[in-house]
């Protein structure tokens, strides 16, 4: 399994804390002939100083089996925790290199779960095991040594026992480890309903939905009890079963045991002590099952990290850079693409060809739902074109490294994703090290800068996630500076400035129109269009008109109509 | 009232239980069969042994075998229903965590429903998941377990001592000096497990809520190419999970060791002054081997209680943040004698409302106006002047810092907010949809509408076309990123849910902003239908929509500057005029 092998770097530390269990379990076994000989060897023989002597050692060796096992708990903490750390480590990274195809079959709440929950249920196996799982095995396999030893015929009546009981306990480790995948299965559920609440929030408010949510979640979470139920029901229902049958295994001892007795080939004692044996080995193997149980579980968590470690990133990070010359200014080039999201067969895009040359403005018009969303996704490779292929100053952007791509991108999208933290943290995301110059500058650009200094905090200011304590055009801007403060070679602005009203707008559009870069902006106004350098008009992921404005306002019967349609509203005024 | 504290921010390990309790004692009845169970679980599991020790010495060491399959027999039932006792304590008892946490974690729910939106402004939504999972996790397995260890405990605890002090008092105080002993080292590990739970839990919520935005956040990360800050900035926090949990284990696993140590001192001590003793002939030998025997009897279900106290403190832990949002300020209680509306006229007035998000600067200063049934009004400013604000303030989703607000000439506070928002019909600025089909995201508006008023909302909204064209239509789910809807696509299924809520009162938060204009039309068409007879509010940027509007509020830094019709604002030449002037007309100068 592969979950396993994340136990490697931690060999020694293990094994220290194996060892530690083993002495601490050597005293364990110490003790009791220690105390015959108190016994025999002091009290009978009226020596006390046998007695205070061998009582002094025996509470040596009980401060010997105290220190390890404390120092135990060190090791086994130490152990489990980097476990646990190392495991979320790779998860994380993991799912920082997923495509969106990877998170459709990996949906935001399970991959919390999994990251949290199921990396918790491993550490704390891995701790429960480091800590006493030998111990059970140990005194089982002991105590059928002793019972063999006293006497081989009479220890048969319970040892028989013991195989189809493991099997059993097999069985049912593996029936209850699918039982549990489930339960975390359901998990997944509650924490996606809980998710999706926490972002709809609003609309449920404003719909007085709660009542509905309520018993949607009810529904998810009663779910959960039930699967629960079942998966800890069955585990448990182990031990009772398993302690009949070793009981009545005693009884047979004693049953075969009077008949030994009687025909003289066995004494009382003999009988006594495998009684003795059976019980304690009837102890240790409920203790045995319980960790069994454990283990099932654990074994559930471990199948679900494996499946997102086990996942291929479908879209890889190519290795080639732009050198200097190459990078004339960002030249974009659409040749041939057709496209259609992931597990769908509706092709979004459909045979597009364009190129944008450096520091041109492209405007992307079109009906809502023609695509225009979808063409800027494959710029910055956020998904690859099914067919055809999209170019970065000549070269294919899948050969392109990720990171130097992406650098040279300015991305704005739609909804305006804003992360906790303060102004200035969110502005950082377009450049790390950017000066509160550079900040003040892209805020300014962006036309933001005056709503920022009238903030009691200005630049410090905390925004809730997703930046709910600002208006949604305020968040536009605030995510067209962090674009801007990347000095991007391209610049994508998608809808962007659709929140805004037209005068911020304008002098928005041209701030932008400084920067060096080539500009594809999506909107709906024949106005912003009209200042581009180029037009495509689109519909259904087909690019119908393509130029200038004159151009198409002569020889596009849609364009026309837009125009008519916006030239209207803008007369009747 | 925008820091909801907590009341009881101190509230005790005792009160957290007691709390705890409170739940499980729905379930007295079960419980008791449960504690029953445990008795005769006990009772049997000392039964057992005790017939075998009988029938050694009548049978086996008699040489008997008279009856002997008899009184095996008579055995084999006595385990049979040890087992059928045991079996049941812990299937009842399983029932009654698992209800326990399934009520827990339903009422963390219904109260995140109470809570104020201002609750949710600073929230990570991945932390406050953990508290529904991960917290609920530690409270779940620690009733599942405990609730039978402590009783099972306490029952053999009781039973042995009684027994010990029969065979020798003097040794049982004996036994009894390592009490103390134990007792100040339970209370030196507790105090630092349950700090470190704590702390454990939260850094753990702390960790989700980060996973939860960055997983969210992924077309940004990788857009900015910011993958490895984020995994940096997640190593931190996964880090500082992993010193709070290595400490918390580390404590932990010197319960058991602390109680085998002292367990192992109790033995030594009942030993040599037990060895002692019987040399002065106060006690004979057998008492001592009996009492060793008893000792550890003794200890062993002390050593199972405090491994149960440390279970509890991490369920504690974790309840603690669940009672934590149970005890937070709600949407503040609708008033006793509130009204629950029905079919209103939509009159709308605001008397002299102030508000603000924050304790300093007013967001809306003193504004006064009012909408009358089925008037359109539109909200026309600059970015972030406050337009939104009012809109929240007349849903109710904030309450006016002062000032009042009329719906049909009465106290809005006096409504209840859930019939208030009845009323009303929304299409805010995040058209927000949920996972399912498109069917079930416009009936969102109205629960107990047919799929054909469903279909004939989409016409109306003219989003009709579009669904019908998706391979499944209106059954095609929509899954977490929204493959295949476009975002203006979203806004059409936002306004067929409005439509379909058939509002005396609509709000339109900036909803036609990203939709073709030519779309737009047909959508302006619709709502104009929508519109009539209902009391409409609107935030648009659109210059046809301000302009048909019965009435325009110019709101600039949260204060009403002008009021009035398009035609008579245009007269006053004042602000409105300049804002015209300076922004539309130039824009349609620009569209010719």
């Amino acid at each position: 399994m592969k979950v396993l092998s994340f136990l490697k770097p931690y060999r020694i530390p293990m094994a220290a804390a194996l060892s530690l269990m083993l002495v601490e379990l050597a005293v364990e076994l110490w003790q009791p002939l220690l105390m015959a000989r108190i016994i025999d060897e002091g009290i009978m023989k009226n020596d006390q100083g046998t007695v205070l002597r061998l009582g002094g050692l025996m509470l040596g060796i009980s401060f010997l089996a105290f220190a390890a096992g404390i120092i135990n708990s060190f090791f086994a903490a130490y152990a489990s925790q980097n476990f646990g750390f190392d495991l979320r480590k790779s998860l994380f990274e993991k799912v920082q290199g997923f495509s969106f195809a990877n998170f459709n079959k990996f949906p935001p709440a399970s991959l919390i779960t999994r990251m949290t929950n199921d990396v918790n249920q491993l550490q704390m196996t891995l701790f429960m095991c480091l800590r006493i799982a030998l111990r059970a095995p140990l005194l089982v396999l002991g105590g059928v040594g002793m019972a063999v030893a006293v006497n081989i015929k009479l220890a048969l009546a319970f040892i028989l026992v013991i195989p189809p009981l493991l099997v059993f306990l097999v069985w049912i480790m593996k029936k209850s480890a699918g039982l549990f995948k489930m339960v975390q299965e359901r998990l997944d559920h509650v924490n996606g309903v809980m998710r999706e609440n926490l972002s709809g929030i609003r609309l449920i408010r404003a719909y007085s939905r709660g009542a509905y949510e309520a018993d949607r979640f009810s529904r998810s979470n009663k779910e959960l009890m039930d699967k629960t139920v079942n998966a800890l029901r069955a585990t448990e229902t182990a031990i009772p079963i398993l302690l009949f049958f070793m009981n009545l295994s005693v009884l047979a001892v004693l049953w075969f045991g009077n008949i030994d007795i009687a025909a003289g080939t066995v004494s009382v004692g003999e009988v006594v002590a495998i009684v003795n044996y059976t019980a304690r080995i009837t102890m240790a193997f409920s203790m045995f099952s319980w960790i069994i149980m454990v283990l099932s579980r654990a074994q559930a968590s471990s199948g679900r990290i494996g499946d997102v470690l086990g996942a291929e990133a479908d879209l890889t990070s190519g290795g080639e850079r732009l050198d200097k010359a190459e990078a004339s200014g960002g030249k974009i080039e659409f040749n041939h693409v057709s496209f259609s999201y992931p597990d769908t067969n509706v092709e979004v895009l459909k045979n597009i060809g364009f190129t944008a040359h450096p520091g041109e403005t492209v405007a992307v018009l079109g009906a809502t739902g023609s695509g225009k969303s979808s063409l800027f996704q494959l710029i910055p490779r956020l998904y690859d074109p099914t067919k055809g292929n999209v170019a970065v100053d000549g070269k294919d952007v899948r050969k392109l490294e990720f990171d130097h791509l992406r650098k040279q991108i300015g991305y704005v999208p739609q909804e305006a994703l804003l992360f906790t933290g303060s102004i200035r943290e969110n502005l950082a995301w377009g450049k790390s090290d950017a000066s509160q110059e550079e900040m003040v500058k892209a805020a300014k650009d962006a036309q933001i800068h005056d709503t920022i200094d009238s903030l009691p905090d200005k630049y410090e200011t905390l925004l809730g996630q997703k930046g709910v304590n600002l208006s949604g055009g305020q968040k536009q801007r605030l995510s067209i500076a962090r674009a801007l403060i990347k000095k991007p070679r391209i610049l994508l602005l998608d809808d962007s400035t659709s929140a805004l009203d037209l005068k911020t707008e304008a002098k928005l559009l041209k701030a932008i129109r400084q920067y060096q870069c080539t500009t594809l902006i999506i909107t709906q106004k024949i106005s912003t269009a009209k200042e581009a350098d180029q037009i495509l008009l689109m519909e259904e992921g087909r690019i119908i008109a393509q130029g200038k404005h004159e151009e198409l306002l002569a020889g596009s019967r849609l364009y026309q109509e837009i125009y008519e349609s916006q030239l209207g509203l803008e007369e009747t005024s | 009232m925008i820091q909801v504290k907590n009341a009881q921010n101190k509230s005790s390990m005792a009160g957290t239980v007691k709390r705890i309790w409170v739940y499980l004692s729905f379930h007295k009845a079960l419980l008791t069969g449960v504690f029953a169970m445990v008795i005769l679980s006990s009772a049997l599991g000392l039964l057992g042994p005790f017939l075998i020790g009988r029938t050694i010495d009548t049978h086996l060491a008699a040489g008997s075998t008279e009856g002997l399959g008899l009184v095996l027999a008579g055995l084999a039932i006595v385990y049979l229903f040890y087992s059928v006792s045991l079996w049941l304590q812990n299937f009842w008892m399983i029932g009654i965590a698992q209800e326990t946490v399934f009520s827990m974690r339903t009422e963390l729910f219904t109260k995140l429903q109470r809570l104020p939106i201002r609750f949710f402004d600073k929230k990570q939504y991945g932390e406050l998941m953990s508290r529904v999972t991960n917290d609920m996790e530690n409270v779940s397995s620690t009733l599942n377990s405990s609730v039978i260890q402590i009783f099972s405990s306490v029952l053999t605890l009781a039973g042995t001592l009684a027994v010990m002090l029969w065979l020798s008092p003097l040794l049982t105080l004996v036994t009894m000096m390592i009490v103390p002993i134990m007792f100040l080292g339970m209370k030196w590990i507790t105090s630092r497990t349950g700090r470190l739970y704590k702390e454990q839990q939260r850094n753990l919520g702390d960790l989700n809520g980060f996973i939860e935005e960055t997983v969210s956040g992924q077309k940004i990360i990788k857009t900015f190419s910011q993958e490895e800050k984020v995994i940096q900035e997640f190593l931190v926090k996964s880090d500082h999970l992993k010193q709070a949990g290595y400490w918390a284990q580390v404590y932990t696993g010197f319960i058991p060791k602390l109680m085998n140590m002292l367990n192992n001192l109790s033995f030594t001590l009942v030993a040599a002054a037990g060895g002692v003793f019987a040399l002065k002939g106060m006690i004979s030998i057998g008492t001592i081997v009996i009492f060793t025997e008893y000792a550890r009897q003794f200890t062993r279900p002390l050593n199972d209680l405090s491994n149960q106290f440390n279970t509890l403190l991490s369920a504690v832990a974790g309840a603690e943040r669940v009672f934590d949002i149970l005890d937070e300020g709600e949407e503040g209680a609708d008033e006793k004698e509130a009204l629950r509306l029905s079919g209103i006229k939509g009159e709308v007035q605001f008397q002299d409302v102030s508000f603000s998000y924050e304790k300093d600067g007013d967001t809306v200063r003193s504004l006064s106006f009012r909408a009358g049934q089925g008037e359109s009004v539109a909200l026309v400013g600059p970015t972030g002047a406050g337009k939104s604000t009012i809109i929240n303030l007349i849903t109710r989703f904030y309450e006016p810092d002062s000032g009042t607000i009329l719906i049909d000439g009465r106290d809005s506070k006096t409504i209840t907010r859930e019939s208030l928002r009845r009323q009303m019909g929304f299409v805010l600025q995040d058209s927000f949809l949920f996972s399912g089909t498109i069917r079930d995201n416009i009936r969102y508006g109205r629960l107990d509408a047919s799929d054909q008023e469903v279909e004939e909302a989409a016409a109306a909204a003219n989003a009709y076309s579009f669904i019908k064209r998706l391979p499944d239509g209106f059954d095609t789910i929509l899954s977490q990123e929204g493959a295949g809807i476009s975002q203006g696509q979203k806004q059409l299924l936002s306004i067929a849910r409005a439509i379909l809520a058939d509002p005396a009162i609509l709000i339109l938060d900036e909803a036609t902003s990203s939709i073709d204009t030519i779309t737009e039309l047909k959508i302006q068409e619709a709502l104009g239908k929508l519109m009539k007879g209902r009391t409409t509010f609107i935030i648009a940027h659109r210059l046809n929509t301000i302009h048909q509007a019965d009435q325009i509020l110019v709101i600039e830094n949260g204060m009403l500057l002008e009021k009035g019709t398009h035609k008579s604002l245009l007269q006053k030449q004042g602000f409105y005029h300049d804002l015209y002037k300076n922004q539309f007309k130039r824009d349609t100068a620009k569209a010719l």
